[in-house]
């Protein structure tokens, strides 16, 4: 009996972190799926898009001190509207109508845990 | 008397013309099947695709608009000989493209062509692109939109550009121009959920026409 409610409490708690990591997947997919053929899957700025043509390294996430210097404007802004728009590089394209600002809200705070960093105020 | 003769003859020999290139398309269906293509190439549209999984669950592109897409040459040979088009293997970052695609004799190749040119889409409007190597096109794709850090494309005397979208090299044989322009004005129709951000909105409808007519020069 002991051995039955172990087995379905241990159940319950499976479901409950798949829930979890289905959450989250949602800022990895869309960070997989739009930003890592540039960034890189880890966010390192070393995506299969880098070959020796690629004019302007993609920023590295994991970098904290670049990363510390941009607010969470500063990245939801160059995500929405690209790099010219921030005077950096036209490789870094503008998502505003492929991406909605939901999206972009949670890829911001995705790119934050990759850096493990402050937004500066 | 003759000349109704001969009016009728053209009428007869029409009508077979006809016939005889949907018997093929049919005969193409038939082999499409047989070959287990629809196992990673799906043939009728519209999109089905509703989220990023089904995008990534996907074996092969959709083949419903085949028709609109391709030019037919080009179709018949690649079917015979599929050289790589995608730098990478498909919905992948981390592994290369073997170059390993199924491949059909001369006369399957011919019939699954005939097949795929049957399947077109109405968004495309015919006659709007003519390959040009317009200025404008040119300083978009290579300058001003991140275009080139996507997709290779021909340099000079070589290639340049990036991986994750499929190779541009030979477009102007390979795309019908008209689909170019559709694709890069309306393209969730053909693909709802694609890596490649969408540009209709950003760019005036003249530059992505621009752009369009620039890709269908390159060779
Ligand atoms: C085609 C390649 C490419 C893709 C795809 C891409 N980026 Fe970038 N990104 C770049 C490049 C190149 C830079 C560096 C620009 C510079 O420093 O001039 C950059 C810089 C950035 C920056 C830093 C900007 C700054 O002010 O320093 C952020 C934030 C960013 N990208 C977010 C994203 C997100 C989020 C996605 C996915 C939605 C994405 N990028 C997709 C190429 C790309
Ligand atoms: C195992 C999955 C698979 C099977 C089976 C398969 N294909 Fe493909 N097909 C692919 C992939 C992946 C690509 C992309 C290849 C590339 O980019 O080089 C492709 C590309 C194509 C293209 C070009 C499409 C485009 O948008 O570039 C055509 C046409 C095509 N296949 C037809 C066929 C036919 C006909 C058959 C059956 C004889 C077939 N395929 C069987 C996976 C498959
Ligand atoms: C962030 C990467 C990226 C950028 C930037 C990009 N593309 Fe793409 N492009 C792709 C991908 C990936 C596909 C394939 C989408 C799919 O099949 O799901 C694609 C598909 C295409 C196709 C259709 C090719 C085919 O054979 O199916 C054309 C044409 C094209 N892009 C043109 C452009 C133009 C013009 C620009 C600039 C205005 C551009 N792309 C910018 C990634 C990109």
């Amino acid at each position: 009996m002991l051995r039955q409610i172990q087995a379905i409490l241990l159940f319950i708690c499976f479901g409950l972190l798949s829930m979890g990591s289905v959450y989250a997947a949602g800022a990895e997919q869309l960070f997989k799926f739009y930003c890592a053929q540039c960034h890189g899957l880890e966010g390192k700025g070393n995506g299969p898009n880098v070959t020796e043509s690629f004019a302007t390294d993609p920023r590295d996430f994991t970098d904290r001190a670049e990363m510390e210097k941009l607010s969470d404007a500063d990245i939801k802004n160059v995500i929405l509207d690209g790099g010219p728009s921030a005077s950096k590089s036209e490789l870094m394209p503008p998502w505003s109508k492929t991406l909605t600002e939901e999206e972009v809200d949670t890829l911001v705070s995705y790119i934050r845990k990759l850096c493990k960093c402050q937004a500066k105020q | 008397m003759k000349s109704t003769i001969r009016v009728f003859f053209g009428i007869f020999l029409a009508a077979t013309t006809v016939t005889a290139t949907q018997a093929i398309a049919a005969d193409g269906e038939n082999i499409f099947k047989a070959k287990n293509c629809q196992s990673c190439h799906y043939t009728a549209g519209p999109a089905r695709e509703k989220s990023i999984a089904d995008q990534l669950a996907k074996k092969g592109p959709e083949l419903w608009y085949a028709g609109s897409k391709f030019q037919s040459a080009w179709l018949q040979k690649w079917l015979q000989d599929p050289a790589v088009i995608r730098p990478l293997a498909y919905n992948s970052l981390s592994e290369m493209n073997l170059g390993n695609h199924a491949r059909l004799a001369a006369d399957d190749a011919v019939a699954v062509s005939e097949f795929l040119m049957s399947l077109v889409s109405s968004e495309v409007e015919a006659g709007v692109i003519k390959p040009k190597n317009h200025p404008k096109g040119r300083l978009i794709f290579r300058k001003k939109m991140p275009c080139s850090g996507c997709h290779q494309f021909p340099d000079r005397n070589k290639i340049s550009g990036g991986m994750s979208g499929p190779s541009l090299v030979g477009a102007g044989s390979r795309l019908n121009p008209d689909w170019i322009y559709a694709y890069l004005k309306n393209g969730q129709v053909f693909k709802p959920f694609k890596d490649m951000p969408t540009f209709a909105g950003l760019l005036r409808e003249t530059d992505l026409q621009a752009v369009a007519a620039y890709i269908a020069t390159f060779e």
